[in-house]
């Protein structure tokens, strides 16, 4: 059997998961945990108490230097201007066609300091497309992934979770920390950073760590099992969590030849900010008319829809399937659909499931309402 | 992981329980671990014939689908339909409440040419 696994990076934290049995697949450049005991129970306890998931493959790209904002402003789809020191926001970067690079997280460390996250599949790209359009400003554009590792803590747990291992002071400040933004923190020793936010739909963490103390810190929250209720939750449970918040993932849901619009995040898109990179192509396609929309939809029928598979409505093809799966929250199977325009208000459809046509219902999104706030 | 020694077996990892004319169709306990946990079974519909070989439905995991194929060339007896709304009990009862199909074996000697368990033990683990 060929070694799928050969070439593969792994994160500092690598050797705990398999000591802890997890299951290990190749995903975006790495090696990572897709489950540790039962995608559906790790689902299940981040919505009850409270999962960490090393997410360390994610990129972490610093911009700094005296037209580090303006340089922001023009390079991404949200308004820069609106964030103050330690504020964050939902982002993405476009090709001059409007298509999306990447979606990632803006925060503002500093007057000229920005700090990014970006996906892992996509870091060598954005890190060059965000270096290559700096040329006329004066900023540095360093790419931190290396340095960084990174554990999410998600689910209505995690605040007192987290807390129990801080002192007094930050534990106050994390408390009363406002969603999307970000503090320095000692935890695990000095330089580590605790964002409020996540990809799951609950009240949740992202704390960047040094890659040396990312073991202890680990092993300290995994320590808080009987507690807090913690478990370790792998990339599976990542997907189902995310999917019913209907949070996109980059390459299933969009890529360069989905518009921000087309992908149902016109409300980080601010075309009325100035100009930004493919702001032109958005106006053009806003004026002709958005072709399409992303959608929700649950199945009718049985069966689970998957990425790919083709959407009909009235005999006609309309779209396809970004993102499937069971909803083990929700309930049943769905997922989301890049569909025509026509059908973006709802509908029947019909998803071509192994050349079945099954029953579904565009439904408003979320599919789970979030609880991050 | 246990692989009942007077069950037979195929790489594709299902087993088949021959009793005369009649044969019981599952999936292996050792699919059932690689797949993780089951939140669909698609199955086919008594009557249908199939040979040996065919894809007869799916088996899905919360990530992937996987075909089901036929250890042996037969017609579709019975249908495991309490797997519809239960496909997670496939875990832990795979060879017992987790058989799949019922089929009437069209040359029940081709049973010879499957893996026993101990062969199939040793194909798992190349």
């Amino acid at each position: 059997m060929a070694d799928v696994t050969a070439g593969h990076r792994k994160t500092p934290l690598y050797s705990m998961h398999v000591q802890a049995g997890a299951k290990m697949v190749p995903f975006g450049g790495w090696l990572m945990p897709v489950s540790y005991s039962s995608v559906l129970g790790e689902h299940k306890a981040v919505r009850q108490a409270c999962g960490i998931f090393d997410v360390s493959h994610m990129g972490e790209i610093r911009v700094t230097g005296k037209d580090a904002a303006r340089f922001l402003q023009w390079l991404t789809i949200n308004d820069v201007a609106r964030l103050s020191a330690g504020a964050g926001q939902y982002s993405a970067i476009l090709n001059t066609a409007g298509g999306m690079i990447d979606d990632l997280i803006i925060y503002k460390m500093g007057e000229d300091e920005f700090f990014i996250c970006v996906n892992a599949s996509n870091r060598q790209k954005d890190f060059e497309w965000i270096r290559d359009k700096s040329r006329d400003f004066q900023v540095t554009v360093t790419d931190e992934s290396d340095q960084w590792a990174q554990i999410a803590v998600q689910g209505p747990h995690s605040l007192a979770a987290i807390s129990s291992l801080l002192q007094a002071d930050e534990a106050q400040s994390l408390k009363n920390l406002g969603y999307t933004h970000i503090m320095k923190s000692r935890l695990g020793g000095e330089g580590a950073l605790i964002a409020r936010t996540g990809y799951t739909g609950e009240l949740g963490f992202e704390i960047y760590l040094p890659a040396v103390s990312a073991p202890k810190v680990w092993a300290a929250l995994h320590e808080l099992a009987g507690k807090h209720g913690v478990v370790p939750v792998g990339l599976g449970a990542r997907d189902t969590l995310r999917l019913e918040a209907c949070y996109l993932l980059y390459g299933n849901d969009m890529n360069e030849s989905v518009s921000p619009l087309e992908a149902g995040i016109s409300w980080a898109t601010k075309i009325d900010k100035g100009e930004f990179v493919g702001r032109n192509a958005l106006i053009a396609q806003k004026s002709s008319g958005v072709k399409r929309r992303m959608v929700a939809f649950t199945m009718t029928d049985d069966g689970i829809p998957r990425h790919g598979l083709p959407i009909v409505a009235n005999g006609q093809r309309v779209g396809e399937v970004t993102s499937g799966s069971v909803l083990p929250t929700v309930g049943g199977s769905g997922g989301m659909a890049l569909v025509d325009s026509s059908l973006a208000d709802g509908g029947t459809i019909s998803v071509e499931i192994r050349g079945h046509q099954k029953l579904a219902k565009i439904v408003r999104r979320p599919l789970y309402a979030a609880r991050t706030k | 992981m246990e692989f009942p020694t007077n069950f037979k077996y195929t790489k594709d990892h299902e087993w088949i329980d021959v009793q005369g004319k009649t044969g019981t169709v599952g999936v292996t306990a050792y699919a059932v671990e690689q797949l993780g946990d089951i939140v669909f079974v698609d199955l086919p519909e008594a009557g249908k014939s199939y040979k040996a070989g065919d894809s007869f439905g799916t088996i899905e995991s919360t990530k992937t689908v996987s075909d089901l194929y036929m250890p042996l060339a037969g017609k579709v007896t019975a249908v495991n339909t309490a797997l519809k709304s239960a496909p997670e009990s496939l875990q832990g009862d795979t060879y017992k409440n987790g058989w799949l199909i019922k089929i009437e074996l069209d040359n029940p000697s081709d049973v010879s040419g499957l893996l026993d368990a101990k062969a199939y033990e040793s194909f798992i683990k190349e």
